[in-house]
């Protein structure tokens, strides 16, 4: 799937986790991710994220990146 | 069943809670006080004769029929206007009163065409019953005398006729257009022998302010208002009782037929959701299921261009199964999926997710909810735990305060609206959010104190600038708070609201309502009492749907307002079986009852039953589907009953995809914008069809019951399960009870449903177990359901949608009354009449700038596509604002929206896009196109082909 | 008497002037009627939009009372009383009578628009029954001489 429309969602989810003060951004992104996104979404959005990540705001390319890390991508 | 004969009890009932004993024809009986003596008779087992009374209305004593007299006291009072007292003794029949009654029926009826024999209304008239009753056998008055016996019949309304010499001015009509529905269309012109009844000025009912309800027709003593159904049929032998299938209100309905002819649908007074109410769509509007138009045999096709050809359903089933494994094997578990309907029955929708998730291996499963109300489920899980609404409709009877954002009952959710009303009547104040003056802003007898009028797209600044007047102004409930909620978060929550950048002030900018508005909105929902907020998709289908969502639960919360009657936050579903398939797991990452399928526990319920090992990973979303299928990982679709070509956003995009498919597999009663680009078509049946149940905004399961034969030869249910079989996941079930029992044994908020609670208790609001047997009118009562009550701060995010010099105008959508979703039925019925397409509205201002007329054809563009409609100028619309609705095709309103989605949910940005508006000479040339294309791809081969 | 003709802003701001109070209806009819000499079925939207009512309640209330005209009254008014005093003295015939002589219905006026008839329903002045009205002049002890004199006069 192309990345920029998953770019665009991915700031998106990204805006509204860092305004929750009581919250860590990066897990609540990655979380979301891991909820609500279908694996090849993720897997594309990581493949982006190793590749520099360009267009990903900076906390959500941190989210995107501990994503690869743990669960199944 | 036989017909069903409903008692009317003469005068509404007394809610009081103090009784009264009274002894009547010597038979002694206690009631509420303040109930009639006429109401008192029949809890007494009398039937006292009437004419004028019914209990959908208040007593008006006109007729002088049901005198009674009394032990000690003079003269003879009428009965329906005489409340009870403390042992008294009643007597109903004597020979005077006899007497009286013979007279006054003799007057009636020598006004009155005797010509019963012949008329439509012959056996199910009053007038009739109580010339019998009163034992009336001759008239002395003949028909010499002045009369009214030529007076024209009025035929205007495509559903009901007026025939005014039949009309006996008891003013029934008059009252139930007034009480029940709160239109106030009718009224008594002249008065002595000269009044009749007059719709409007004296109009044709279809020229008036009738909102074609039904209320009066069914409120008419005689044949005077008639459905023409009834003329045409005959009067109808027995009745079913069943659930309206077209908005989320879920009115409950007699569907009186002849054979399996349906005559009539007759509002049910037993039903809790509508109390013996309808609106147009379901009284009358369901000519749609014998249409010419309906498919009736599966239709098979190898390319999109070929003509259909009619085949078996064995060779249809067949047909899906082995394309669906084909496309499997070649391109992998995941290149297939399914959508369920928000229109099929919740047994239907969990068998099509059951058929996804187990059958065929993924979790692609969506549901049309996704363009509609996937942020409530959101958002309100957050805040509160549960993904639905608070209260049950009758809550609203004990509001103080309504709180109206983003919907427009009147149009989408009429029944409820009238019931809304008759509270506002009663002196509940009404605030109003929305980019639009909906009727409820000003109507007869109704007027909002607020109408905030934001600008589209800024939903989030303004509710967080209530928050702000709440806060700062110390409205806030701080004991609700502290013992409901988590402290620190509302604390948190406070301090971000409180921020000056949040304050009417500041946020007047963004939304264009004054500061001033907007501070005493927040104090009346603060302080007004009882406040309920009840919202539509003008809240949801926005970049920040869910955060807004949110920010009403916040509002909700911070000042008490939850966890009783009068109160709470509540979704108006659009369609009927909206909270249903939500609940039955239609969302690709969640099981029935919102469990996320990574939970291991609940997963190992599901495969335990199921026999299967099932993935824990979310499936795709419609709108990733189609980006799937652009991009050519996705291959297969089976849609049930959903129009996702006409309903969902940026049209061209959803084309684009559905024709990158090699199985598209359309399930639906027509040919719909979909079915052109399928390869398969299941003809599926209507509600009056199949058994099952449908899922209220209120929670409410409702059963919906078979009428008459599938006209296809098999329900919806049915075919689901021949195609999960035909792909070897065998499917078991005699009867969608079966279904509901297996759906109770999984979800723990289903556990206490079955068949045959809902027959021994009409309907059942969900949770409903063994805390909760008899179900959940209101939620979270004493504590969320998620523990404490979460706030959420709100930063507004606006929109990436923006006007500029190229698009200057925001186009906002919505629906109206006559119409329903994409029109598919109710195009097809007489309620065209109404709404024969779909309107731009336009501010005169924005017109005249542009040299645009009232009726004159524009041009809508978006930088997504353009299309032509006719516009018409109001000031409904504030300048900058222009709107229309999508209940028709050829105008294809969706080609103009964009792909902007809500954050969490991917819920389309409906309600706001920028557009440029211009003259135009007609329909563009995508629409001509795609008519084209369109007529070409519903072609069915002639047998001999 | 001379009347205005029918103008929708000067009769909304007739309908302004009185739609503040309790019960505004009827003070608004009559105020229009004074102006007009009718109430036309123009001025129906424009009170029910302003009092927030339905147009069938307007509707309703202008053709209960039987003083409020649809359309303009000839150049002289006779009321003839219905109501049960008058009845009972004889005023039915009389009544048929003024029908007769002017070939009216009730509420009719003549084609020359000289002479209007209408019903009331008691003038308050029963112990003189039967009673008329001559633009507005009251008249007790009808009988058919002074009925027929009153029709001349008018004529
Ligand atoms: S159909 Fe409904 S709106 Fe129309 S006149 Fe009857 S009660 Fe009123
Ligand atoms: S139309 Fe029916 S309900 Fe209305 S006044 Fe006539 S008889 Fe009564
Ligand atoms: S309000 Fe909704 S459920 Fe009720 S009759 Fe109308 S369409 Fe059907
Ligand atoms: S029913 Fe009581 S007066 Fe008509
Ligand atoms: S009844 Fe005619 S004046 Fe009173």
């Amino acid at each position: 799937m192309s990345p920029d429309r998953l770019i665009y969602m991915a700031n998106q989810i990204g805006k509204y986790f860092e305004s929750q003060h009581r919250q860590n951004a990066v897990d609540g992104i990655a979380d979301h991710l891991r909820k609500f996104w279908d694996p090849s979404m993720r897997r594309t959005i990581s493949a982006y994220a190793k590749n520099g990540g360009e267009g990903l705001d900076p906390v959500v390319l941190q989210a995107v990146r501990a994503l690869s890390g743990v669960g199944p991508t | 069943m036989p017909l069903i004969q409903e008692t009317d009890y003469g005068t509404p009932v007394s809610k009081a809670e103090k009784t009264v004993t009274l002894t009547i024809d010597g038979v002694k009986v206690t009631v509420p006080e303040g109930t009639s003596l006429m109401r008192a008779a029949v809890d007494a087992g009398i039937q006292v004769p009437k004419l004028c009374a019914t209990d959908s209305v208040a007593a008006f004593g006109s007729c002088r029929l049901c005198l009674v007299e009394i032990k000690g006291r003079n003269g003879t009072p009428a009965s329906c206007t005489t409340p009870v007292a403390e042992g008294i003794e009643v007597s109903t029949q004597t020979e005077r009163l006899k007497q009286i009654r013979r007279g006054v029926m003799e007057l009636y009826i020598s006004d009155h065409p005797l010509d019963c024999l012949t008329c439509a209304a012959n056996g199910d008239c009053e007038l009739q019953d109580m010339a019998g009753a009163v034992g009336l056998r001759e008239v002395r008055y003949g028909y010499a005398g002045e009369n009214h016996l030529d007076a024209a019949k009025d035929e205007s309304n495509p559903y009901f006729t007026f025939d005014p010499s039949k009309c006996i001015v008891c003013s029934r009509c008059v009252r139930a257009c007034e009480e029940v529905q709160g239109t106030f269309a009718l009224t008594i012109d002249g008065r002595g022998f000269a009044s009749h009844v007059s719709a409007g000025i004296d109009q044709d009912f279809i020229e008036s302010e009738c909102v074609s309800c039904g209320a009066c027709v069914q409120a008419c003593p005689t044949a005077t208002l008639m459905e023409k159904s009834v003329i045409d049929i005959g009067q109808p032998e027995h009745s079913v009782v069943t659930t309206c299938a077209y908005c989320g209100v879920g009115c409950s309905f007699k569907a009186e037929m002849r054979g399996t002819e349906v005559v009539r649908m007759v509002p049910y007074k037993d039903g809790k959701a509508n109390h013996g109410h309808s609106c147009v769509k379901g009284r009358f509007a369901w000519g749609y299921a014998t249409h010419r138009d309906r498919i009736l045999n599966p239709m098979v096709r190898e390319k999109i261009s070929d003509p259909w050809r009619e085949v078996s359903w064995d060779e249809a089933i067949g047909h899906v199964a082995s394309e669906f494994k084909r496309i499997q094997a070649k391109y992998g578990r995941t290149a297939v999926g399914g959508i369920t309907s928000s229109r099929c029955t919740n047994e239907e929708t969990y068998l099509v997710q059951k058929l996804i998730r187990a059958g065929f291996g993924n979790n692609n499963v969506d549901t049309c909810a996704r363009v509609c109300h996937s942020p409530t489920g959101y958002g309100l899980k957050e805040t509160f735990g549960t993904s639905a609404g608070t209260q049950d409709f009758d809550s609203v009877t004990e509001a103080e305060v309504v709180l109206i954002i983003g919907a427009n009952p009147t149009d989408a959710h009429p029944v409820f609206a009238s019931q809304m009303k008759r509270r506002l009547r009663a002196g509940a104040k009404l605030i109003v959010l929305d980019p639009r003056r909906i009727d409820l802003v000003r109507m007869p007898h109704v007027e909002a104190s607020h109408h905030l009028q934001l600008k589209p797209g800024t939903n989030v600044a303004l509710i967080t600038a209530l928050a702000h007047v709440i806060v700062t102004e110390g409205l806030a409930d701080e004991a609700f708070v502290r013992e409901r909620c988590d402290w620190d978060e509302f604390q948190d929550w406070a301090a971000f609201v409180a921020e000056a950048r949040n304050s009417p002030e500041a946020v007047s900018a963004i939304t264009g309502v004054p500061a001033d508005a907007i501070r005493a909105a927040a104090r009346l929902y603060a302080t007004g009492g009882n406040a309920a907020i009840y919202y539509g998709l003008g809240v949801t289908e926005h970049s920040q749907g869910t955060t807004m969502v949110m920010g009403m639960a916040n509002l909700a919360m911070a000042t008490g307002n939850i966890g009783r009657r009068g109160v709470g936050v509540n979704p108006l579903r659009g369609q009927n079986n909206v909270q249903g398939a939500c609940d039955m797991g239609s969302f690709p990452h969640e099981f029935t009852g919102y469990r996320h399928i990574s939970d291991d526990v609940t997963r190992a319920t599901f495969e335990a039953l199921w026999g299967v090992t099932l993935d824990a990973e979310p499936g795709l979303r419609i709108p990733n589907m189609l980006d799937a299928a652009v991009d050519g990982s996705f291959k297969a679709i089976y849609i049930q009953g959903e129009d996702i070509a006409q309903s969902d956003p940026d049209t061209q995009h959803v084309v684009a995809g559905l024709e990158n498919m090699e199985c598209v597999v359309v399930q639906d009663l027509f040919l719909n914008e979909t079915a052109n680009f399928a390869h398969v078509f299941l003809p599926g049946s209507t509600f009056l069809e199949k058994d099952g149940t449908f899922t209220n905004a209120e929670r409410r399961i409702g059963r919906v019951r078979k009428v008459m034969p599938s006209r296809s030869g098999m329900a919806d249910w049915e075919i689901t399960v021949a195609i999960s079989n035909a792909m070897g996941f065998p499917m078991h079930y005699a009867h969608p009870s079966e279904i509901m029992d297996e759906i109770a044994e999984l979800t723990p908020t289903f556990a206490g449903v079955s068949y045959d609670k809902l027959d021994a208790l009409g309907s059942v609001q969900w949770p409903c177990n063994e805390a909760a047997p008899e179900g959940t009118p209101i939620m979270h009562i004493d504590h969320f359901v998620r523990g404490k009550g979460h706030f959420v701060i709100t930063e507004y995010v606006p929109t990436d949608e923006r006007t500029g010099p190229r698009f200057p105008l925001l186009l906002t959508t919505g629906r109206i009354l006559s119409q329903y979703n994409v029109g598919a039925q109710t195009r097809r019925t007489d309620n065209v009449v109404w709404h024969h397409e779909d309107l731009l509205e336009i501010h005169p201002h924005d017109a005249e700038q542009r040299g645009v007329r009232d009726g004159d054809w524009v041009r809508l563009q978006s930088r997504a596509g353009g299309t032509s409609l006719r516009a018409k100028i109001t000031e409904r619309v504030a300048p900058g604002v222009v709107y229309t609705t999508f209940h028709h095709p050829e105008t294809q309103a969706n080609v103009v929206t964009t792909e902007f989605s809500d954050w969490a949910t991917n819920c389309p940005e409906y309600k706001v896009t920028a557009v440029q508006v211009s003259p135009s000479n007609g329909p563009t040339e995508w629409q001509s196109r795609y008519q084209g294309i369109s007529e070409h791809n519903r072609h069915i081969a002639d047998a001999a082909e | 008497m001379p009347f205005e003709i029918w103008e929708d802003t000067r009769a909304q701001a007739i309908i302004t002037a009185h739609a503040g109070h309790e019960g505004a209806m009827l003070p608004i009819l009559h105020a229009l009627q004074a102006a007009f000499g009718l109430i036309p079925e123009a001025a129906i939207p424009l009170i029910a939009e302003t009092l927030n009512l339905s147009h069938a309640e307007v509707h309703g209330v202008v053709t209960f009372y039987h003083d409020f005209r649809r359309e303009l009254p000839g150049r002289h008014v006779l009321k003839l009383c219905r109501a049960e005093a008058c009845q009972a003295m004889g005023g039915d015939a009389l009544g048929a009578r003024a029908r007769g002589k002017l070939g009216l219905d009730w509420g009719g006026t003549t084609a020359d628009g000289q002479v209007t008839l209408d019903a009331v329903f008691c003038l308050g002045l029963c112990a003189t029954a039967p009673s008329a009205m001559i633009d507005g002049r009251l008249v007790g002890r009808l009988n058919e001489a002074r009925l027929d004199a009153l029709l001349e006069q008018a004529q």
